[in-house]
């Protein structure tokens, strides 16, 4: 199965196409999905934490639209990467770990914003019970990922570097 | 003059760190990445609020987060000094890691003179107000700005030769 998709037409393309919009392209929208993904969920995490206690919750929820952009950008452009180089991915134990990280952090964004976020009382009352132990483990997933995806380059087998 | 600068970074005793021990390139590269995502967190939220995005959020607590902003691009600084300490070769003939100094370089111009000029006015601003003309300005330039320096990074392998 990984090997087959190795071997289609489009994972041959993201791996060894000599076109700038192949590899770098979709790395970089890897790389924007994250930030937007990682980058605004660690700021909610650590508002719920307490920093910056004085911005309110509520408008907060704004916010997650661009986060839920950004993870279906990552989505595609890492089913694209996964394509790429499917053998090697498959059997790198980093990229499991990501992948347990990224789920388990989704459910904990999705849940900070129905429990917490949401939460009639975000602005006038006292935070749920379990908001910042919610937003502690969602710091940790986010944390967790960027570490094992960073890692994969590193350890295990690595995917082929890309071409220049 | 930049051959030369290569030639003696690669003497120093930070060269040595980065280059004689496995374990500091990956850690660098996943802090890297941990610094960017606070910046462009902390950044791009008080950008997105000048720029209309969630404007029930008053500016003045909102700027609490600058300090957030500050450790992720202190933390890239250093990790950033560790690459270009490690292996000077790789960056100061790439074009692409010129274009990213620069950016970082007119990113930190912006910061500069949004605070010389309508930082006050912003932050008085309350739940629901507009930021003024010029923070709406800087805010669209400071994201530009960033997401280049991200993609100007991200193509360091391939419009230079650094990995």
């Amino acid at each position: 199965m990984n090997i087959w998709l190795e071997q289609t037409a489009f994972g041959t393309w993201v791996r060894e196409g000599s076109s700038f919009w192949g590899y770098p392209t979709i790395l970089f929208l890897h790389t924007v999905g994250m930030a937007c993904v990682a980058g605004f969920a660690a700021i909610v995490d650590l508002r719920v934490l307490g920093v910056a206690s004085d911005i309110p919750l509520s408008p907060i929820d704004r916010l997650f639209p661009i986060m839920w952009a950004g993870f279906w950008v990552n989505a595609l452009s890492g089913t694209a990467l996964y394509i790429a180089d499917a053998t090697t991915k498959f059997t790198n134990p980093a990229f499991a770990v990501k992948m347990t990280f990224v789920a388990l952090g989704v459910v904990t964004v999705h849940l900070l914003r129905t429990r917490v976020i949401r939460h009639p009382a975000a602005d006038t009352g006292p935070m749920p019970a379990g908001a910042k132990l919610l937003a502690a483990t969602s710091l940790v997933c986010w944390l967790g990922a960027i570490t094992a995806g960073r890692l994969m380059a590193y350890v295990g087998p690595v995917s082929g570097l890309p071409i220049n | 003059m930049l051959d030369a600068f290569a030639k003696w970074v690669v003497t120093t005793r930070l060269s040595a760190f980065v280059t004689g021990r496995p374990w500091v390139w990956p850690a660098s590269e996943t802090l890297h990445f941990i610094g960017l995502c606070l910046l462009v967190g902390a950044v791009g939220l008080m950008d997105l609020r000048m720029l209309g995005v969630a404007k029930r959020i008053p500016f003045a607590p909102l700027f609490r987060l600058v300090p957030w902003g500050v450790l992720g691009f202190a933390i890239n600084l250093v990790t950033g000094v560790l690459f270009l300490a490690g292996h000077p070769e790789q960056y100061v003939h790439n074009g692409a890691f010129q274009l990213k100094m620069f950016f970082v370089l007119l990113a930190g111009i912006n910061v500069v003179l949004f605070n010389l000029t309508v930082f006050r006015k912003t932050a008085a601003l309350g739940p629901g107000d507009d930021a003024p003309t010029g923070a709406r300005i800087m805010a669209a330039v400071s994201l530009f700005l960033w997401f280049g320096v991200m993609y100007l990074g991200r193509m360091l392998p391939y419009i230079g030769n650094s990995f």
